[in-house]
């Protein structure tokens, strides 16, 4: 006969002793049922749209890490623990039960009925109805069985073949329609950069029905969970009335990596909605105008159009982008051996350039932004301030092992040593190496476009930058518009989805991300891949910088630049300061320079990205008075090193 | 005057501590009453199992009919609970029966015991 509070209990002890806090309580009690291997806690918090990781890791990061000075000997229990046990031994003699028969049940519903406790006001933060969950949990049988699903998955014609799912991805889709017949689905969206799969799927209700069509996004657990928390928290209630919301629970299951999110179209009520399509399918010719009259204003109204003057130093906003800053191996500290440097907020450009190769450093009070548990590697950041501040100057520390202490996100590390291994220049080289440069990356000067001469070099550039002071505004920002996240609806309804980044912070950095995207997507296929056709295509982003026109015979050069000028012009509109475009400049080489860094985006878009990078740079450098750069007064900094 | 914290975190997670002027507890001043919290033993409220409450961390003060938290430049900050991210106490805020708020790794919350309601102060 087993006895499952005998395996709570141990999984209690062993987080207890992980997070250095010796003693037992409520939160080591219900961490301890999460990870019962298909429990029944674990399982009722997957139905509320969460799963046992996240959950484990947000009531870490409430409870903090101990210290590892014991203050008392053995593991004594909480005082509100021991009245957690007391009901749950009521409750199993209820069910005729001896004391030693307590059920994870039994214990779950006793932490429910005291309502005080750690975990349950977690749960509260995390938006779930804890008095839903209380009644799930009665509703059980003490021996809890997973559910069954089935739902069958048909594939349009126009779903490609090469855009196969793996099998996680469709038992997520089965998830996610429970209930439904089936689900057919259309096509995927040729999403973003980053690992998230798009879907546009129409389901058939049990009685045979179609329903409108949905976009489902799949991607790993904690991103997913992020996301359904940032909508709640930034996007819900500050949406126009027709669009894509997030209006169910994240879909999740224990044993998958990823997990799912459904966007339902809210579209007008007169007439039959088609499907929602992507903006790409309007053309170069169409999307520039529909960004302008439709877009900017549809979402405008509750985002960049309310923005408030937000003076900013440029790491602040966009460090977060680029590549580690540092990839350290995690060492224990040697007493005989000191770090050779200490790095600790504020972080200086001069310190992070004596770092070399080799040195055992010590970073100080940075703050865990995520964890790899089967790789070992935990990243660490800034974890001060804004948003996109807290994920700056990330640092990679590889070696750790994660079975002996637990590491959770947003956990503050006081301390911790290891030996560099890599650093950003680095990374960011590796990924231009990658695009077959044929000049010399770390020359100073990019070569090939003579009216723009001398073109700084933006891989080696970039770190002066980041301590520019940057008058701009703030608002709340997408945080990753490109292409792939806008569609269009019925009468051309604007709808946004992916809002795994949406937050408060520079408006110009959506309109420098779609800019970044449109290059790659109109302008590269239309002048070509090769690096002199890149150089072509970087002449005429010259020209609209300039405000002149694009010196080509080919009128589709032309026509390839359209979504790009609109895009100038609703950022125009945005500046702080009317024709002082620096901050948009600034924006845009940082966007830039990131993108080179995505294998995801083809290698054309990639060599001409850095070229407007190194445009970037170049306005900001060759003509302070229209970029705003001029003055100190202006900026607040020294200008931009030559 | 009484009043009833309840710890809300740690090891003495559920622990009731309840202080009265009956028993000479805190400092009064006229109709200004005050109680230390800290790791210290000679604080009203001792948080002696919390080493990142520094000794003389905070203070609760009843004053003008209802609770303010003041922070007393402890090390580690003191905190009220926020949705997004916990709001530092800076110098001295008025706070809520049932509202938590933080020292160093506890988490405490004023009771809203049926002994206490702000009646009995007038």
């Amino acid at each position: 006969m087993t006895n499952p509070l005998r395996d709570i209990l141990i999984n209690a002890r062993q987080e207890s002793i992980r997070m250095q806090h010796y003693y037992i309580g409520v939160e080591h009690l219900f961490i301890g049922m999460l990870a019962l291997q298909n429990g029944l806690t674990g399982a009722l918090i997957e139905e509320q749209g969460l799963t046992p990781d996240y959950l484990i890791d947000a009531i870490r990061r409430t409870t903090g890490k101990g210290v590892k000075l014991r203050m008392w000997a053995g593991l004594p229990n909480s005082p509100r623990a021991d009245i957690v046990l007391s009901i749950a031994n009521d409750l199993a003699i209820e069910r005729g039960k001896d004391v030693d028969q307590i059920s994870e049940r039994d214990l779950l519903l006793a932490v429910m009925e005291e309502n005080d406790s750690v975990p349950l006001r977690v749960l509260r933060k995390l938006n779930v109805d804890t008095a839903v969950l209380k009644r799930e949990a009665a509703n059980r049988q003490p021996k809890y069985e997973g559910r069954q699903s089935y739902v069958q998955i048909e594939f349009s014609p126009s779903f490609s073949a090469l855009d196969a799912l793996n099998d996680d991805h469709l038992f997520i889709l089965r998830r996610m329609f429970y209930g439904h017949d089936r689900i057919r689905i259309e096509k995927k969206l040729a999403g973003g950069y980053s690992s998230a799969v798009l879907l546009l799927i129409t389901p058939t209700n049990s009685e045979g029905m179609e329903e409108a069509p949905v976009v489902a996004k799949i991607d790993a657990q904690d991103l997913i969970l992020d996301e359904a928390q940032r909508y709640d928290l930034h996007v819900r209630g500050s949406l126009p009335s027709l669009t894509a919301r997030l209006e169910d629970k994240p879909t999740t299951a224990d044993a998958c990596e990823v997990a799912g999110l459904r966007y339902t179209f809210v579209a007008p009520p007169n007439g039959r909605d088609g499907s929602p399509m992507s903006v790409r399918e309007l053309g170069a010719e169409k999307i520039g105008h529909w960004l302008k009259s439709e877009l900017f204003p549809t979402f405008g109204k509750t985002w960049w159009m309310q923005r408030h003057s937000y003076r900013f130093q440029v790491w602040s906003e966009y460090d977060y982008l680029l590549p580690p800053v540092l990839t350290i191996e995690f060492q224990q500290e040697d007493p005989a051996n000191p770090p050779k440097h200490v790095l600790r907020d504020p972080i200086r450009r001069g310190k992070l350039a004596e770092i070399e190769y080799g040195d055992v450093i010590a970073i100080e009070g940075f703050t865990v932004q995520r964890v790899f548990r089967d790789k070992g590697i935990v990243h660490i950041a800034n974890g001060r301030g804004s948003d996109a501040a807290k994920r700056a100057y990330k640092i990679s520390v590889r070696g750790m092992n994660l079975s002996d202490a637990a590491y959770y996100r947003g956990e503050p590390i006081e301390r911790i040593v290891g030996r560099v291994w890599k650093n950003r220049d680095e990374l960011l080289h590796a990924s231009a190496g990658a695009i077959y440069p044929d000049f010399d990356t770390h020359a100073a000067i990019l070569p090939g476009i003579p009216e723009a001469d001398p073109l700084p070099n933006p891989l080696t550039g970039y770190t002066a930058l980041l301590e520019q002071y940057v008058n701009g505004t703030l608002s709340k920002i997408h945080g990753d518009l490109h292409l792939g996240n806008v569609l269009v609806g019925t009468h051309e309804a604007p709808f946004l989805i992916d809002f795994a980044e949406a937050r408060v912070g520079h408006v110009l950095m959506d309109w420098a991300s779609l800019e970044m995207s449109a290059l790659a997507e109109f302008v590269v296929p239309v002048y070509g891949s090769n690096w002199e056709s890149v150089r072509e295509a970087a002449r005429g982003l010259y020209a609209i910088n300039r405000g002149e026109t694009i010196a080509s015979s080919n009128p589709d050069h032309d026509a390839a630049f359209r979504p790009i000028k609109a895009i100038r012009s609703i950022a125009g509109e945005c500046l702080n300061t009317p024709d002082k475009w620096g901050e948009y400049q600034v924006a845009l080489a940082m966007c830039s320079l990131r993108a080179i860094t995505w294998d995801t985006m083809s290698v054309g878009g990639r060599r001409l990205l850095l070229y407007t990078a190194a445009l970037a740079f170049h306005e900001l450098q060759s003509r302070p008075s229209r970029t705003g750069f001029d003055t100190d007064t202006d900026m607040g900094g020294t200008p931009l090193e030559t | 005057m009484k009043v009833s914290l309840m710890i809300m975190s740690g090891v003495d997670d559920g622990k009731v501590i309840t202080c009265s002027t009956a028993n000479q507890d805190g400092n009064l001043e006229g109709d200004h009453w005050f109680l230390t919290l800290g790791r210290r033993d000679d604080n009203d409220i001792c948080l002696r199992n919390d080493t990142f409450a520094s000794r003389y961390h905070a203070r609760l003060h009843w004053r003008d009919g209802r609770w303010w938290l003041e922070d007393c430049s402890s090390r580690n900050g003191t905190y009220i609970e926020d949705r997004v991210d916990d709001a530092r106490v800076l110098g001295t805020i008025p706070i809520d029966v049932n509202q938590l708020f933080c020292l160093g790794h506890t988490w405490l919350r004023i009771q809203p015991d049926d002994d206490y309601s702000p009646d009995r102060y007038s």
